[in-house]
């Protein structure tokens, strides 16, 4: 709780650095079953992507429900059952083995009523559709990246990009590896999910910028350490998005399972949720993690770098940046809280030795 | 300074409003997808023997005609015998049916003659023409076209080896067009567009390679321009035409002006407006089904989704609405309120435009699409938070609460622009490039994306920073979900921090 209760005050609770490696060994663990999976076992695609087999069923007053149960019981619980004029029951479903399609009509004259019309389908979204919507993506990740790099810096870019395949592989993992049915609604939830993890990411990065910006000149903190400070500064938010996104999701998941027949919109949900948190997640750990590790290679955090370490300070865990130095810009705009009140104010483990560089110049302050 | 927020502030809340009343007063409803609430399902037959791939081109082309565009969200599929389509929501079957299109080829037919009838001429039986076809074999009696009673070509005698007399696209003037047999099919063309060139509206028609294309339109071109026999010069003109037929109908018959075209570089004018420039295009692009396909039945269908699941998922976007809203103001106090506020701005705006889009342009609501904005909702709390959590930073780091408003929002709004930008240029490029649930999905999230940066400028912004200018805000901070500001001398009971 005094984690959360350090990020809630904002304070420098979590040491993020410390947790990248342990994070990188779990997503690729994670990334690595989901390609294998996707490799082995492959998707489930549902009705829209391969078609099935449809059957008519002359079956007045029969219900939608009453219907579905049947299927059920014959394993094809995601047929897709809709009354035509009122009389006929239309039932689509993913088999595609006639055999199998036989059997099925068996029952369905055995339980429901004479089976009119029997007949394979092809599938609504077809290979043009997936065509078009993967070189469609393809465009996207490649203008994406360039305006990051333009607004941002490439080495974003490259983070930003990476986080979000990430995320893609995950969620599309989780529907390899438990063979949920894909439907249209799915790569719809994809799609979000992307969006979604895009939009936390380049928050961090806004983040980290605006800081680098502030603290960077003083050359007192590595890379990685202005790094952590960003995280914990947006953590707060992430985990609140992520809480705000997921609310409305677990409730369909709950009340989804309360219900019968829900079936898809659960599926649908447990894909939303797990790329919300995954979404977040990655921002945190990954896309962070290698925006760092590439800005430390650059010639001017290497010589922060050696200066700090040439100070011994930088071994055991990463420095944490204290409030009153994250705020040393304002330090002439406003004056500098005493703690007095507050809960114990963390020191700073470094002690400002202006012994070498020139103080940091005070912004100037910005027009009200 | 405050002026402004206070016109922005009243601003947004008058549009809101307004398109709220218009949405009421205009009767908008959002068209609720296939999955929601059902529609009408129309069955094609294959005239003729038909493979699978024939079918699936169909199924395309189909696509493009009733998702003119493209959010319609219609379920097109192949079954043994043809193609079925569904359309979400459509009432009225003969609309139904109009919509699903004319299903005949498009043909590239030489023009004979051009003559004026009041439908007084003989009926005729037809003839097949000796091979190869000219147009002096009409002249001479050789070969008699079929008519019906009008003068024209009936549909039923209407095959592409034949002579055929036929009327101008939607054109009562009695025109009458005398046409030599089909020389080339619509599967010729790849693409056609308006273009609005030397000051007047053309169509840009590009063709592919090959026979079946610029090499077969070239042969045809060569005998109309010289005024061959198989493609004579009307009386005076220089150069023969080619009529371009769609389903019985001319849809326009140029002359033809140069011997030899370049694939890509075919113009055809004609006084067009826009709009028949426009029509002529979509004739050409979408005209040629690779198989003919007729009408089997028309039945209406409920919703693949089944009530109940329906229920579920709306009960639960509520339940989870309102556990959101319990979250945010729990956290945010009366921040939160206006971040609610907020949402309530863009969800009105929201919902006005896609109920007018359902009315007008068939946009239809899925599942998805509720997904889409159940998620919208998410990213809108998001750019709340963004704000919110620098607030309490620059308070944090000693500012007042009041600085801390006119300081962060600039900071906090142009990261929400960054990352709204990555949605937007997602969402336009997915929007160009892809057809069906991804394109519908694409407005939904632009639209969605955009109402949250006008939500968040006019509304929010310019709230706090209202909010930031009473003394209460001053004095009570935490009521704002806000950290005491040490900067300001707090009243004893400020002193406890949140969270504390």
């Amino acid at each position: 709780m005094s984690t959360l209760g350090g990020l809630y005050r904002g304070e420098s609770a979590v040491d993020f650095p410390r947790l990248w490696r342990r994070a990188l060994i779990a997503s690729t663990v994670a990334v690595l079953i989901g390609l294998a999976s996707f490799g082995v076992r492959g998707l489930n695609l549902g009705l829209d992507f391969e078609g099935g087999t449809s059957f008519e069923v002359r079956a007045p007053g029969t219900s939608v429900a009453d219907a579905r149960r049947v299927m059920e019981r014959l394993d094809a619980a995601d047929a897709r059952i809709q009354i035509v004029d009122g009389e006929l029951l239309l039932i689509r479903s993913d088999v595609e083995d006639p055999a199998r399609a036989a059997e099925i009509r068996d029952v369905l004259v055995a339980e429901l009523g004479p089976v009119e019309a029997f007949e394979q389908v092809g599938p609504t979204w077809g290979d043009e559709v997936t065509d078009k919507a993967v070189r469609a993506l393809l465009v996207f990740f490649v203008v994406v990246a360039l305006y990051i790099a333009m607004r941002l810096e490439w080495k974003m870019a490259v983070g930003a990009m990476v986080a979000v395949a990430h995320d893609i592989v995950l969620s599309v993992g989780v529907y390899s590896v438990l063979q949920f049915e894909i439907t249209p609604a799915t790569v719809i939830a994809f799609l979000t999910i992307m969006g979604y993890s895009l939009y936390d990411t380049i928050v961090v990065y806004d983040k980290v910028r605006e800081i680098v910006g502030r603290l960077g000149a003083t050359e007192r903190y590595t890379y990685t350490e202005l790094m952590n400070l960003s995280l914990n500064r947006v953590a707060m938010r992430s985990i609140n998005t992520s809480v705000t996104s997921a609310i409305p999701v677990v409730s369909l998941l709950l009340i989804g399972s309360l219900v019968m027949g829900a079936a898809t919109l659960q599926e649908f949900a447990v894909a939303l949720l797990v790329g919300i948190f995954v979404g977040s997640y990655s921002s945190l750990f990954l896309a962070s993690a290698l925006v760092a590790s590439l800005k430390e290679r650059e010639e001017r955090w290497r010589l922060v770098a050696d200066k700090v370490s040439a100070r011994g300070l930088a071994d055991g865990p990463t420095r944490v940046i204290g409030r009153q130095e994250a705020a040393v810009s304002d330090s002439r705009a406003a004056p500098l809280r005493s703690p007095t009140g507050g809960p114990a104010k963390r020191r700073p483990t470094i002690a400002p030795t202006t012994a070498g560089g020139a103080p940091p110049r005070p912004r100037k302050k910005k027009k009200r | 300074m405050p002026r402004r927020q206070l016109v922005f502030l009243i601003g947004i809340v008058a549009l809101t409003v307004a398109a709220s009343v218009m949405t009421v007063v205009w009767r908008n409803e959002p068209l609720l997808g296939l999955d929601l609430q059902g529609g009408v399902s129309v069955r094609l037959a294959a005239v003729g023997p038909a493979d699978e791939e024939m079918l699936d081109q169909a199924v395309e082309i189909i696509r493009d005609r009733v998702d003119g565009l493209g959010v319609a969200e219609p379920e097109i599929s192949r079954t043994e015998t043809g193609v079925m389509v569904s359309l979400p929501g459509v009432d009225d079957q003969e609309r139904a049916l109009s919509l699903v299109g004319t299903t005949a080829e498009l043909r590239f037919r030489p023009v004979c003659r051009m003559y004026t009838d009041r439908g007084a001429s003989r009926l005729a039986s037809g003839t097949a023409p000796a091979a190869p076809a000219s147009c002096q074999a009409v002249a001479t009696g050789g070969v008699v076209p079929a008519v019906g009673p009008a003068g024209l070509t009936l549909p039923e005698d209407d095959r592409p080896e034949d002579f055929v007399v036929l009327g101008l696209r939607g054109d009562p003037t009695g025109q009458r067009y005398l046409l030599g047999p089909s020389l080339l099919t619509g599967e010729a063309v790849s693409d056609a567009d308006a273009l609005f060139i030397d000051y007047q509206w053309q169509v840009g028609l590009e063709l592919h390679e090959g026979q079946v294309g610029i090499d077969g339109f070239n042969a045809i071109a060569a005998l109309c321009f010289s005024g061959t026999p198989a493609c004579p010069r009307p009386d005076g003109a220089t150069n023969g035409r080619l009529a371009i037929v769609l389903d019985g109908q001319v849809v326009t018959a140029p002359s033809i002006r140069a011997p030899e075209f370049r694939r890509d570089a075919i113009l055809i004018s004609g006084g067009f407006e826009k709009l028949e420039a426009d029509d002529v295009s979509l004739a050409l692009r979408y005209g040629a089904l690779p198989v003919e396909l007729e009408p089997e039945n028309i039945r209406l269908v409920s919703a693949t989704i089944g009530e109940d699941s329906l229920r579920a998922g709306v009960v639960a976007g509520l339940i989870g609405l309102l556990l959101v809203a319990v979250f945010i103001v729990g956290y945010y106090r009366i921040l939160g309120m206006v971040a609610l506020a907020s949402l309530a701005i863009s969800g009105a705006l929201l919902w006005s435009i896609i109920a007018h889009l359902g009315t007008q342009s068939g946009l239809a609501l899925t599942l998805a699409g509720v997904t889409g904005m159940v998620v919208a909702i998410g990213v809108s709390v998001d750019s709340n938070v963004v704000y919110f959590e620098h607030l309490k930073e620059d308070v944090r780091d000693g500012r007042t609460a009041r600085s801390s408003v006119d300081r962060a929002f600039p900071i906090a709004y142009s990261t929400i622009v960054k990352a709204d930008m990555a949605s937007l240029i997602g969402a336009g490029l997915l929007w160009y490039l892809t057809v069906g649930a991804v394109r519908g999905f694409a407005l939904y999230l632009g639209l969605a994306t955009i109402l949250d940066l006008v939500a968040t400028y006019f509304f929010m912004g310019p709230m706090i920073r209202l909010l930031s200018t009473t003394r209460w805000f001053a004095e009570h901070p935490e009521r704002f979900g806000l950290p005491a500001s040490g900067a300001v001398p707090a009243p004893a009971g400020s002193l406890r921090r949140a969270g504390a």
